[in-house]
């Protein structure tokens, strides 16, 4: 594989409609499967009003509390009689839906999301139920000390961006949504139109078999009114430390995270961080073999800086063996941080990198589901497929002087937020 | 490094590793001295598969050393050869983006990874590297007894009560079992294995004869013929596979494990004489996707408890041992078993609604049991894994794990569905139903920040009212809630015990 081939190897055919709508039409060769997927443009980011934290998931709940054509029983029926998997997600800067059903489902699934999409249509009775089964999913993570990690570290690293909490939101807004039936319908209102969606159908189609499709169901749909800005975060300024208490048995945990740059398929620096995770944090690292493997103080090390809408994080856990060495552990990765800082990368190295990052990537391309849901966060990023190879390209051209300069920039003490997990039993 | 921590992405369901189309049964042939091997070619695809299953697991781990097949299986996996350290093979795998996944069960372990065909030649030495010529070195064994200790005692104790509720019901059931301690294994068990123990393992139980090579995807034609000729350097032969002793036919009680928790995570079910191989599983596995399908929407639990009550995140219902696969909505593939169970699986529960939650589960599969699938649902349901098996293999390594589970169980589960679904009848699978799940016999497992309480309320032969604290709920509902709050709980004092999280999985 050379770094000149397309990193999405797939024709894509793109149509907008009229009312902003966009859709992508990619086929893959898997006979008789299409994966469909509604990507929202919006996701507990765009939860700027106080109170109104994890809206954005929970409104994803209630995306399948039916319409006045289909309602929640006859929407799952048709669900089931297509033997279909369908589900959705929330993340910061999105919310998808998917469906991966045989192709002769494709027509009524067009017809059952569009229609949900524009018709959605609940009652103050489901809507109270489905906020308990959120707080059911809030109840289902709390055994696990890196939602707590994870809620310390958004909430201290971020002043006023609405990454300061995250996105199943505060426990407390949690516990009052029950009471938010007007709001949700206003999010409903604000977020779910075409001009804010974007829809990516992959697998055994063509453009020509979906758009004609997708022309009746979501033409007559409306564009929204405006949208709340979200606030810009203000440059860190100094380093914010927090414990985190553990009732019963844990492994101590160090949890980093320092502010990074937004996507963006222009600079250079998101594609030198991602380089920069990988010779910090991949198991056939430095830091791996001296933490991991030589002196085993640690079970597992990871970092990265995943790709988001605004700047966001770029985290480090390590879950650490012994809490004595928690300040060891730290202190190890901050020096090989400084080291690649001022030493950078040799060529071979690099270019082992880049050639990992390749055959990773296309190994995540394995099944329309997969291309499709690999997809759907590029358009959520950047509103379109291009963008993919337009990263990767960006990525081939990294060279050790920005691998240097992002770890001098980005990786200074005031610009981190450092949480750790002290659990009380032994 | 794409992190894998997944933090902020919540949802009905999280970013996946997705499957794809079914597939034939691969070509199952010998090579001589009778190695089993599974090929799956697709010349188009730039992916290749390989998997290589041992018919050895937990189950075959000698008294007192319990864990000795998972940390055998790792030292293999994930640490070095003759020839290489663990860090210059984590090297040589790097540029190629693969791994050597290891991961097992009570009968199976199995090495797998899937690579560019770039790269297969590489990869497929590497792999057979670390199996024929394991290096068996004291940093890799101290490092890996070290985190089977550290998952049993602290991240399964202490981070995950669903999972440790899962492996506390399964403990309780399988008791005195040779599945009843986790394939991890126990405290006392890993303390007492030494490295001579993992090397005596090996050569006795990694052999030809419980070996199976499968190969999937876009490799030359010659190359799994090649590739398996290597592991008849293995010995031809192995110790015999113990037998299981027969399956316990009653309830083995509740058991709640104390600790805190903000919600109770419950499991139960009870075993089954029946398996893949069997007829009555087709029927059976109907009546147990109308129940729950795992993560979907659409199964009775579902719908009743959280749907209509708002009383947790999920519930689902499973006819055999069942591991999500990674992020996936989709079973893990070759973890048969020779022994299977029934489960149903509540995720956690408010306290002040478990108990209710169980009658609730109870309340529905009673109902199953007495009345028989409604025919509505049976039709329902059975038009539903008519397409849904569809979607159970779509890459190339589930199609070769689910090509290889057809090989252990002599029957492949989608192919079996396809072709009896459309002649399946109501009164097939009432009957199944009724031949093979009986509530009484249910074991339970609930992960409880207040024990005490909670044993007492289940001994109480009191009813659990449900209080609501949303608006509106109908009056069927309501109507429906006095009969759960009073169903019959299949519990006696005796039979419901405390068990501190933190001595679980001692021995």
């Amino acid at each position: 594989m050379t770094s000149q081939k397309s990193a999405f190897p797939f024709p894509i055919t793109e149509k907008v409609l009229a009312n902003g709508l966009r859709i992508f039409v990619v086929p893959y060769d898997s006979p008789g499967l299409v994966a469909y997927y509604s990507v929202v443009r919006a996701g507990s980011r765009n939860e700027v009003e106080p109170g109104k934290s994890g809206f954005a998931h929970f409104f994803e709940h209630m995306m399948f509390r039916g319409t006045e054509r289909y309602p929640t029983e006859r929407y799952n029926a048709v669900i089931k009689a297509m033997g279909a998997d369908s589900n959705a997600f929330t993340a910061e800067d999105m919310t998808v839906y998917h469906i991966l059903a045989g192709k002769a489902a494709l027509a009524q699934v067009v017809e059952i999301e569009a229609d949900r999409f524009r018709n959605l249509k609940y009652d103050e009775p489901s809507f109270q139920k489905e906020a308990r089964a959120v707080l059911g999913e809030y109840n289902k993570g709390s055994s696990d000390p890196l939602q707590k990690m994870d809620e310390a570290l958004c909430d201290h690293a971020f002043a006023v961006h609405t990454y300061k909490h995250t996105t199943i939101g505060f426990l407390r807004d949690i516990e009052d949504m029950p009471h938010q039936f007007a709001y949700s319908r206003q999010f409903f209102d604000r977020y779910y139109r075409p001009d804010n969606v974007i829809l990516l159908v992959v697998g055994d189609v063509t453009g020509d078999e979906v758009f004609p499709l997708i022309d009746k169901a979501y033409g007559p749909w409306a564009k929204g009114p405006s949208r709340p800005p979200v606030p810009a975060e203000p440059p860190q300024t100094r380093e914010q430390r927090v414990t985190v208490p553990w009732k019963g048995a844990s492994l101590p945990m160090l949890f980093m995270g320092y502010h990074a740059p937004a996507f963006s398929t222009q600079s250079i620096d998101g594609p030198a961080l991602e380089v920069l995770a990988e010779l910090l944090f991949a198991e056939r690292s430095r830091l791996h073999k001296q933490l991991v493997l030589d002196e085993q103080k640690v079970e597992t090390l990871e970092g990265g800086g995943g790709r988001h809408v605004d700047p966001n994080l770029f985290l480090v856990l390590a879950r650490v063996k012994q809490a004595k060495d928690l300040a060891y552990v730290e202190s190890t990765i901050d020096k090989e941080i400084a080291s690649i800082a001022t030493k950078g990368v040799d060529e071979k190295t690099l270019g082992e990198v880049l050639s990992h990052a390749r055959y990773a990537f296309a190994a995540q391309l394995s099944t329309p589901d997969h291309v499709a849901l690999v997809g759907a966060e590029f358009l959520a990023l950047a509103g379109r497929l291009s963008a993919i190879d337009e990263y990767f390209a960006r990525l081939g051209q990294v060279k050790s002087a920005d691998v240097k300069r992002v770890a001098r920039t980005y990786f200074t003490p005031q610009n981190r937020t450092v949480v750790t997990l002290q659990p009380e039993a032994p | 490094m794409l992190l894998s921590i997944a933090l902020t992405t919540v949802g009905a369901l999280a970013p996946r590793r997705p499957a794809a189309a079914p597939s034939p049964l691969g070509r199952g042939d010998s090579l001589p001295k009778g190695l089993r091997t599974v090929r799956l070619p697709s010349p188009g695809n730039p992916l290749v598969a390989i998997r290589l299953l041992f018919q050895v697991g937990a189950a075959d781990d000698p008294a007192g050393k319990d864990g000795l097949a998972a940390l055998t299986a790792a030292m293999l996996g994930s640490a070095g050869t003759q020839r290489r350290s663990w860090a210059e093979v984590l090297n040589a795998l790097y540029p190629m983006a693969a791994e050597i996944q290891t991961y097992g069960d009570k009968d199976a372990f199995v090495f797998e990874g899937t690579v560019h065909r770039d790269n297969l030649a590489a990869f497929a030495d590497l792999l057979a590297e670390q199996i024929l010529t394991p290096r068996f070195a004291d940093e890799d064994f101290t490092r890996h007894r070290q985190d089977a200790l550290d998952f049993l005692t602290k991240t399964l104790r202490g981070n995950d009560d669903e999972d440790l509720g899962k492996q506390a019901f399964a403990a309780l059931m399988f008791k005195g079992h040779p599945y009843g301690h986790p394939t991890a294994g126990t405290v006392s068990g890993l303390q007492a294995i030494t490295l001579d123990d993992v090397r005596r393992f090996y050569t006795a139980m990694f052999t030809q004869d419980r070996l199976i090579v499968g190969v999937a995807g876009g490799y030359p034609d010659d190359f799994p013929e090649t590739f398996a000729a290597r592991f008849s350097a293995l010995p031809a032969k192995g110790k015999p596979r113990k037998r299981l002793p027969p399956a316990p036919s009653k309830s083995s009680g509740v058991v709640i494990v104390d600790k805190d928790a903000r919600a109770n995570a419950v499991s139960m079910g009870h075993l089954l004489d029946i398996t893949r191989a069997d007829d009555d599983f087709y029927p059976l596995y109907l009546a147990g996707s109308y129940l729950g399908e795992h993560r979907t929407f659409n199964g009775l639990l579902m719908v009743e408890l959280r749907q209509k009550r708002g009383l947790n995140y999920g519930d689902y219902t499973y006819v055999e041992n069942f591991i999500q696969d990674g992020g996936t909505t989709f079973p893990l593939t070759n973890i048969a078993r020779r022994q299977q169970h029934f489960e149903i699986w509540l995720r956690p529960v408010a306290p002040q609604t478990a108990t209710f939650a169980i009658r609730g589960a109870l309340f529905e599969l009673d109902r199953l049991v007495r009345e028989g699938i409604p025919a509505a649902g049976f039709q329902a349901t059975r038009e539903f894994l008519l397409h849904y098996v569809d979607l159970w293999a779509q890459d190339p390594s589930r199609r070769l794990g689910y090509a290889i589970d057809a090989l252990v169980y002599g029957k492949d589960i989608a192919s079996e569905l396809k072709a009896r679904l459309p002649t399946m009848t109501k009164v097939q699978v009432d009957r199944a139903i009724r031949k093979h799940l009986d509530p009484r016999r249910l074991s339970i497992a609930i992960v409880s920040d207040n024990a005490a309480a909670l044993r007492a309320q289940l001994l109480s032969g009191k009813p659990t009212p449900m209080t609501y604290d949303t608006q509106d709920t109908p009056a069927e509902i309501l109507e429906q809630d006095k009969a759960i709050e009073r169903f019959p709980l299949p519990v006696t004092p005796s039979r419901v015990k405390i068990v501190s999280a933190g001595v679980l999985f001692e021995k």
